[in-house]
């Protein structure tokens, strides 16, 4: 009887060792497997970070290439007429010097038919607007010049080309860096209030965040199908400055607002929109330490709200 | 420059929002009579006073888009030949520049000023000598009358498309498919053919080139582009050197490809009876000098240029 029980329980200290050690393997085996997951994902996460920014890099120069063409059209056109003006009064103070040097050559009865003849090219030069013309022409293309330069100094600041990393930055210079990049989406219909507040610096990563700022801008201006207005705020809060962008478009539906920021969630058609925008967008600002909230309503519009610490946490990290 | 334009200057009518590309084009036109527009919803009242004989209007306006002001322009004022000028080519507005506009060029910011004065100077004289042909369809019974005269020829290889084309148009017009160039000629030799309906291209290779030939020499017949793979650039050089008439992207519509064939035969049947018209459609000096793209084989360029005019009198522009 003894034995029989002594049995019985070796048994079943065994069975429960076996199993405990079973689980214990299986535990082991998910941790790593999950290890691995995290670290694919946050791989393929890097990849798209990547593969955003190109996109926005294209969206970028689509945009600076339409608003530097207007300016570079007219320069190009005025060096030319310019050049074509200088000839013409060349000419035209040729003819007069012709006239002159007739005159010095001159005997008496001549002079008089001389002198006529300097007098109608004195009073053509006198008369000719040509150098006031090219002066005009000079100007717009200095403006020209400076429009152009003021897009490439942008369109540097916006890409970070030179520099990259962790910087601190007027947030409201990353808004209106933006607004310029996103200018040919919104010229033509939509119309942009700018009230920007007094606000901290912030320490961030400047290229990231300008990427944030771009795609609220896009993201509004594709939400309303006509005219609509965009309005951007800045706000300093305690810690940390709130950026908003309401749009007066047609709002995300009760059922679609929890989605919004999962990776591959679109509402656009296909081939429009590759649903990782709001995803980037989030992770970004977590990246920061920072929040994004989103306030909204069927048809009236919608306010995302994004907000960054003033002081950076040294362990914040985005890819 | 010419001697039409020695007694009445040329009249050209200026329309950008960026008053210094208007100044730069006056400039550049100095030896013109030249208005200048800065809000292009002024645009079709000054046309009233102005009677201009060439328009250059940008696209991308705050107040209006550039292909609306031209459509307006072209009941008002048809007389005036309309050229767009654009900073940054998106499809829609090309698209709409051809259907809608109805536009003689397409030009690019930055523009090339020598290209330019060409251009404006061609579509003046154009403007000037080509009587205009009214827009609207044309009656009933002419409408019986072109059905059983001429035929429509459907270039194209997809047989789905074919089918499609087929159902539309076979019950109200005398309907040719080819699914070659070779075949296409023979249809164009043995029938008189008012419409050529055509994709970019079928499996044997590149139609551009023929069609742009077959414009060059036989602009009286209207071609209606239907293609798959839309692109702005190829839309511009389609129309810079092709002359089309209408731009269709597949799939097929039915109401707007009636509507865009019943235009077109009208146009026809009206250009036959007044041939002095069709140089308003034609590829001036200035276009055929700068082909771009893939060039016609030699044989068949001949038999493009021998293929009966089936039209009295063939007026040629400059001739």
């Amino acid at each position: 009887m003894t034995t029989a029980i002594l049995a019985i329980t070796t048994v079943l200290a065994l069975a429960a060792a076996v199993f405990f050690f079973l689980r214990e393997r299986k535990l082991r085996a998910g941790l790593v497997q999950n290890e691995e997951d995290a670290k694919k994902r946050e791989a393929s996460q890097a990849q798209v970070i990547h593969t955003t920014k190109l996109a926005s890099l294209g969206q970028m120069v689509a945009g600076v290439a339409h608003e530097i063409n207007t300016p570079l059209g007219f320069v190009k056109s005025n060096v030319e007429v310019v050049s074509d003006l200088i000839s013409e009064y060349e000419a035209a103070v040729t003819k007069v010097m012709t006239g002159v040097d007739l005159l010095l050559a001159l005997d008496a009865s001549m002079v008089d038919k001389a002198k006529a003849a300097i007098q109608k090219a004195r009073i053509e030069l006198a008369r000719a607007t040509t150098l006031n013309e090219a002066r005009e022409l000079l100007e717009d293309s200095a403006e020209g010049l400076k429009q152009m330069s003021g897009l490439v100094m942008n369109l540097k600041g916006f890409a970070r080309v030179d520099r990259d990393g962790m910087d601190t930055i007027d947030l409201n210079d990353s808004i209106r860096s933006a607004l310029t990049i996103a200018g040919h989406q919104l010229r033509d219909r939509i119309h942009v209030v700018q009230e920007l507040g007094e606000i901290p610096k912030v320490k961030c990563m400047p290229s990231q965040i300008n990427q944030v700022f771009l795609n609220m801008i896009t993201n509004a201006a594709q939400a309303m199908d006509d005219d609509g207005t965009l309005t951007i705020r800045s706000v300093a809060k305690p810690n940390f400055v709130e950026v908003s962008f309401e749009d007066t478009g047609h709002g995300i539906p009760d059922d679609v607002l929890p989605k919004i920021f999962d990776p591959f969630f679109t509402t656009k058609p296909v081939g429009e929109g590759t649903g990782l925008g709001l995803s980037i967008v989030h992770k970004i600002i977590q990246g920061h330490g920072g929040a994004i909230r989103v306030k909204s309503q069927a048809g009236k519009g919608t306010t995302f709200f994004v907000e960054l610490p003033v002081a950076q946490k040294p362990a914040a990290k985005a890819a | 420059m010419d001697d039409i334009f020695q007694d009445k200057p040329l009249r050209l009518l200026c329309i950008d929002d960026e008053a210094r590309i208007t100044r730069a084009l006056k400039a550049l036109f100095r030896d013109c009579q030249v208005e200048l527009c800065n809000d292009p919803r002024q645009a079709v009242a000054m046309t009233a006073n102005f009677d201009p004989d060439v328009v250059i209007c940008d696209q991308r306006m705050p107040q209006m888009q550039g292909i609306d002001v031209l459509r307006e322009l072209k009941t008002s004022s048809p007389r005036t030949m309309r050229i767009l000028l654009t900073g940054y080519a998106d499809l829609k507005a090309v698209l709409g520049s051809v259907n809608e506009g109805e536009v003689y060029r397409y030009v690019n910011k930055p523009w090339d000023n020598a290209d330019l004065r060409i251009l404006v100077f061609e579509a003046a004289r154009i403007a000037r000598e080509a009587p205009v042909i009214t827009v609207d369809p044309i009656s009933e019974q002419e409408a019986a009358e072109a059905r059983g005269q001429v035929g429509i020829l459907v270039l194209e290889d997809d047989p789905v498309t074919q089918q499609r084309l087929r159902e539309i148009l076979q019950a109200h017009y005398q309907v040719r498919f080819a699914n070659n160039a070779e075949r296409a000629l023979q249809i164009l030799e043995q029938h008189e053919t008012g419409v050529v309906i055509s994709e970019t291209e079928t499996s044997a290779g590149d139609l551009t080139g023929l069609l742009k030939a077959l414009k060059q020499h036989h602009p009286h017949i209207a071609t209606v582009v239907i293609t798959e793979r839309a692109n702005a650039q190829l839309a511009m050089e389609l129309i810079n050197e092709g002359q089309v008439y209408r731009m269709l992207i597949k799939p097929v519509r039915m109401g707007s490809c009636r509507l865009s064939v019943d235009a077109a035969i009208g146009r026809y049947w009206k250009l036959k009876r007044n041939p002095r018209a069709i140089q308003r459609f034609a590829l001036g000096a200035a276009a055929a000098a700068t082909q771009t793209g893939p060039q016609v084989q030699d044989s068949l360029l001949a038999r493009i240029r021998n293929l009966p005019s089936r039209i009295v009198q063939l007026v040629r522009f400059g001739s």
